[in-house]
C-alpha cells in the first residue's frame, strides 16, 4: 500500500496531465460546495428583463430567454454534470468488473458466453439504445444515468476479463486454490481487487463520455427538464443561437473544460497504473 | 481462414438477433400503452380495444409475437410509423443518401486529413507544431459535436452571413444541373466541417503513435545503419507498417457512419436520419424510432463483419489467431 501510494507521489510529481486532472476534478468540487456563494443569483429565479448580453449589469455571462443568470446556471450545472458522471461510470464499472471478472476466472463455457455477449454489445450503437430507452422510460436524471450505465459495461468487461486470465494463473491463486478457499472468495479476495486498476483509469475516461451524454440527450430534448444541466442549457439556446449566443456557447465550454478534466485524470491514471510508466525509479 | 468467415458471420448474426430481443424486450417492459395510443384519449371503447388488438397481434402470447415479429424482420419490414401510416423501412431509404453522402464525405476527409497531420507531428515530435496540433486534438476530444455545428453557424452564417446553416439545399430558387450540385456543396461545408473536426483527432492520434512506434523499432535502426535515405526508409517501410491501425479505424468509423452523423444532422436541419430520428422522439413515434434503430444496428453489424472479413485478407497475423 505504501509502495503504491509512494509511486502515486512521484507520479503526481512527474505526470502533468495527472496533476492537472486531479486538481481540475478538486476545483470542479469546490464550486460544487461553495456553489451558493459563487453564484451571484439563484439559477431558478426568473427576471422580466430578458436575453441580456455578457457584461450586462450584475449578469456577467448574460441571461436566458426566462431571465436566469446564465453563469449561476453554469456554477449550479457543475453538480449535475459530476453526479450524472459518478454514478453512471460507477455502475458501469461495477458490472463490468463482475461481469469480465466472472468470465476470465471461471474461463470455460462461462467465459465464451461472457465474451460473446461483450463483443456484440461492442457492436451495438451505444448511443442509439440509450436513445430509445430514455425516449420510451421517461426522461429524469435517475433513467439517464442508470441507463449510461447499464449499456456501457462491456468496455470495463473486457479489461477486467483480460487481468483475471492473468492472475487466474498467478501463484498466489493458485496457492489459494490449493488451501481450499472457494471460488467466490478467490474472486472478491484476489482477482478483483489485483485486476481493478485498469478498470479504474477506464472509468474515469468514461466519466467524461457520460457527460458528453448526457449532453447529447439533453440537446434531442431528452434531458431532465426539472434540473439544471449544461447539455440542457445548449439545448435551450439554440432556438436563441442567433440573437443570443452566450446561452450555448457559455455552457459548451464548460463542458469541454469538465471533459478534458476526466480525461487527464484517466489518462494520468493510466500512466500511474500501468507498469510501463515507472515515475522516478530507472532513467 | 473460412473458420475465421464463419465465426465472424456468427457473431454477426448473433448480434443482430440480440437486436432484436432488445429491441423486443424493450418494447414490452416500457411504461403505457400502446393501443391506448393509437385509439386517443377520448374513447375507452371496449370492441376498438380489441379490434386493435387483434390488428397489432397484440392478443397473443410473447412468444407467438417474437416469432412473428422476427419474420417481419427478416423479410425487411420495420413496422409502421403511426404518425405518418407508412412504412418505416421506406421513410429511411428515402433519406439515407442525404445520411450517406455527408458521412461518406466526412469519412474520407476525416481520415486523409487526420493521419497527414498525425504522420506530419510524429515526424516533429516535441516541436512547437506539434504541442499546438496535439493540444486541439485533445479539446476537439472533448467537444460536443452539435456544439461546435452551433458555433460554427455563429461564425460563418449569422455573423459572416458565408455559408447556409440549414438543409441541403436552396428550397427558394430550386436550382437545377450543375447550379443544384454547387448549391448543395455549399450547404454540405458547414456541417462536414464540424463532422471532420469531431472525427479527425481519432485519426491524428493513431496515425502519430503508431508511426513513432514503429519508428523506434529495432529493423528501422538497422536499416537506417545501412545508409538507406530517409525518405525511403518511411515509404517503404514505416509508412506500410503502421498505416494498419488507421484502416482500423476506418473500418469502424464507416460501421458507425450512419449514427455517427446523426446529432449534426439534427443542427443542420440536414434531411437525414438524423432529422427522421429528432421527428419520431418529438411526435413520440416509437414504431420509427425502433424501425431506425433496428436498421442502423444492423447495418453497423454488417459493415463489421465485412470490415473484419476484409482485415483476414489484408493481415494474415489476424487468419493465424484462431
Amino acid at each position: 500500500m505504501k509502495a503504491v501510494l509512494s509511486k502515486c507521489l512521484r507520479a503526481f510529481k512527474a505526470d502533468g496531465q495527472l496533476r492537472f486532472g486531479v486538481i481540475g476534478v478538486i476545483v470542479l468540487l469546490l464550486v460544487i460546495i461553495l456553489a451558493p456563494i459563487l453564484a451571484p443569483h439563484d439559477p431558478y429565479s426568473y427576471e422580466f428583463v430578458r436575453l441580456l448580453p455578457p457584461g450586462s449589469e450584475d449578469h456577467f455571462l448574460g441571461t436566458n430567454h426566462m431571465g436566469q443568470d446564465v453563469y449561476s446556471m453554469l456554477i449550479f450545472g457543475v453538480g449535475t454534470s459530476l453526479k450524472v458522471a459518478l454514478i453512471s461510470a460507477l455502475i458501469s464499472g461495477a458490472l463490468g468488473v463482475l461481469i469480465g471478472g466472472l468470465g476470465g476466472f471461471l474461463g470455460g463455457w462461462v467465459d465464451q458466453v461472457v465474451s460473446e455477449i461483450i463483443n456484440i454489445f461492442l457492436m451495438i450503437p451505444t448511443f442509439f439504445l440509450i436513445l430509445l430507452i430514455i425516449s420510451l422510460f421517461g426522461n429524469s436524471i435517475a433513467n439517464v444515468m442508470i441507463v449510461i450505465g447499464i449499456t456501457t459495461w462491456p468496455g470495463n468487461a473486457k479489461l477486467m476479463r483480460a487481468q483475471a486470465l492473468s492472475l487466474r494463473e498467478r501463484t498466489f491463486v493458485r496457492s489459494a486454490v490449493a488451501l481450499g478457499e472457494t471460488k467466490t472468495q478467490i474472486l472478491f479476495k484476489y482477482i478483483l481487487p489485483n485486476g481493478i486498476f485498469p478498470v479504474v483509469a477506464n472509468t474515469t475516461r468514461s466519466m467524461a463520455g457520460a457527460i458528453l451524454t448526457e449532453a447529447s440527450l439533453s440537446f434531442l430534448g431528452l434531458g431532465d427538464p426539472n434540473i439544471i444541466s449544461w447539455g440542457q442549457m445548449i439545448y435551450q439556446g439554440k432556438s436563441y443561437i442567433t440573437s443570443a449566443w452566450w446561452i450555448s456557447a457559455f455552457s459548451g465550454i464548460a463542458v469541454i473544460l469538465t471533459v478534458i478534466v476526466f480525461y487527464m485524470l484517466g489518462d494520468g491514471l493510466n500512466h500511474v497504473l500501468n507498469p510501463k510508466y515507472n515515475y522516478g525509479r530507472s532513467k | 481462414m473460412s473458420k475465421y468467415i464463419l465465426r465472424r458471420l456468427f457473431s454477426g448474426i448473433l448480434t443482430i438477433l440480440m437486436v432484436f430481443v432488445l429491441d423486443f424486450i424493450i418494447i414490452k417492459a416500457a411504461p403505457g400503452d400502446p393501443v391506448r395510443t393509437i385509439m386517443g384519449k377520448e374513447t375507452d371503447d371496449p370492441e376498438l380495444r380489441a379490434a386493435l388488438m387483434e390488428k397489432y397481434g397484440l392478443d397473443k402470447p410473447f412468444h407467438v409475437q417474437f416469432v412473428s415479429q422476427l419474420k417481419n424482420m427478416l423479410r425487411g419490414d420495420f413496422g409502421n410509423s403511426i404518425i405518418y401510416n407508412r412504412s418505416v423501412a421506406d421513410m429511411i431509404k428515402e433519406r439515407l443518401p442525404a445520411t450517406l453522402l455527408l458521412g461518406l464525405v466526412d469519412c474520407i476527409l476525416a481520415l486523409i486529413i487526420g493521419t497527414a497531420l498525425g504522420i506530419f507531428c510524429a515526424r516533429r515530435d516535441g516541436s512547437f507544431i506539434d504541442n499546438f496540433l496535439s493540444s486541439i486534438a485533445y479539446t476537439l476530444d472533448a467537444m460536443p459535436s452539435f456544439w461546435l455545428g452551433l458555433m460554427l453557424i455563429i461564425v460563418f452564417s449569422s455573423r459572416l452571413n458565408l455559408l447556409p446553416a440549414q438543409g441541403m439545399e436552396n428550397v427558394r430558387e430550386g436550382y437545377e444541373g450543375f447550379r443544384h450540385t454547387l448549391d448543395v456543396m455549399e450547404h454540405m461545408v458547414l456541417p462536414v466541417m464540424t463532422m471532420v473536426l469531431i472525427t479527425m483527432p481519432g485519426y491524428f492520434r493513431i496515425a502519430k503513435s503508431s508511426i513513432q512506434q514503429v519508428t523506434s523499432e529495432d529493423f528501422i535502426t538497422t536499416l537506417r545503419s545501412t545508409g538507406m535515405s530517409e525518405k525511403m526508409i518511411f515509404s517503404k517501410y514505416i509508412f506500410k507498417n503502421a498505416i494498419l491501425p488507421t484502416v482500423t479505424m476506418f473500418g469502424i468509423t464507416l460501421a458507425f457512419l450512419v449514427t455517427g452523423v446523426t446529432l449534426v444532422e439534427i443542427v443542420f436541419s440536414w434531411p437525414g436520419t438524423g432529422r427522421l430520428t429528432l421527428t419520431a422522439i418529438n411526435q413520440r413515434d416509437y414504431p420509427t424510432l425502433m424501425g431506425v434503430y433496428m436498421v442502423m444496428s444492423i447495418s453497423v453489424a454488417v459493415v463489421m463483419v465485412l470490415v473484419d472479413i476484409a482485415y483476414a485478407f489484408l493481415d494474415p497475423r489476424i487468419r493465424y489467431d484462431k
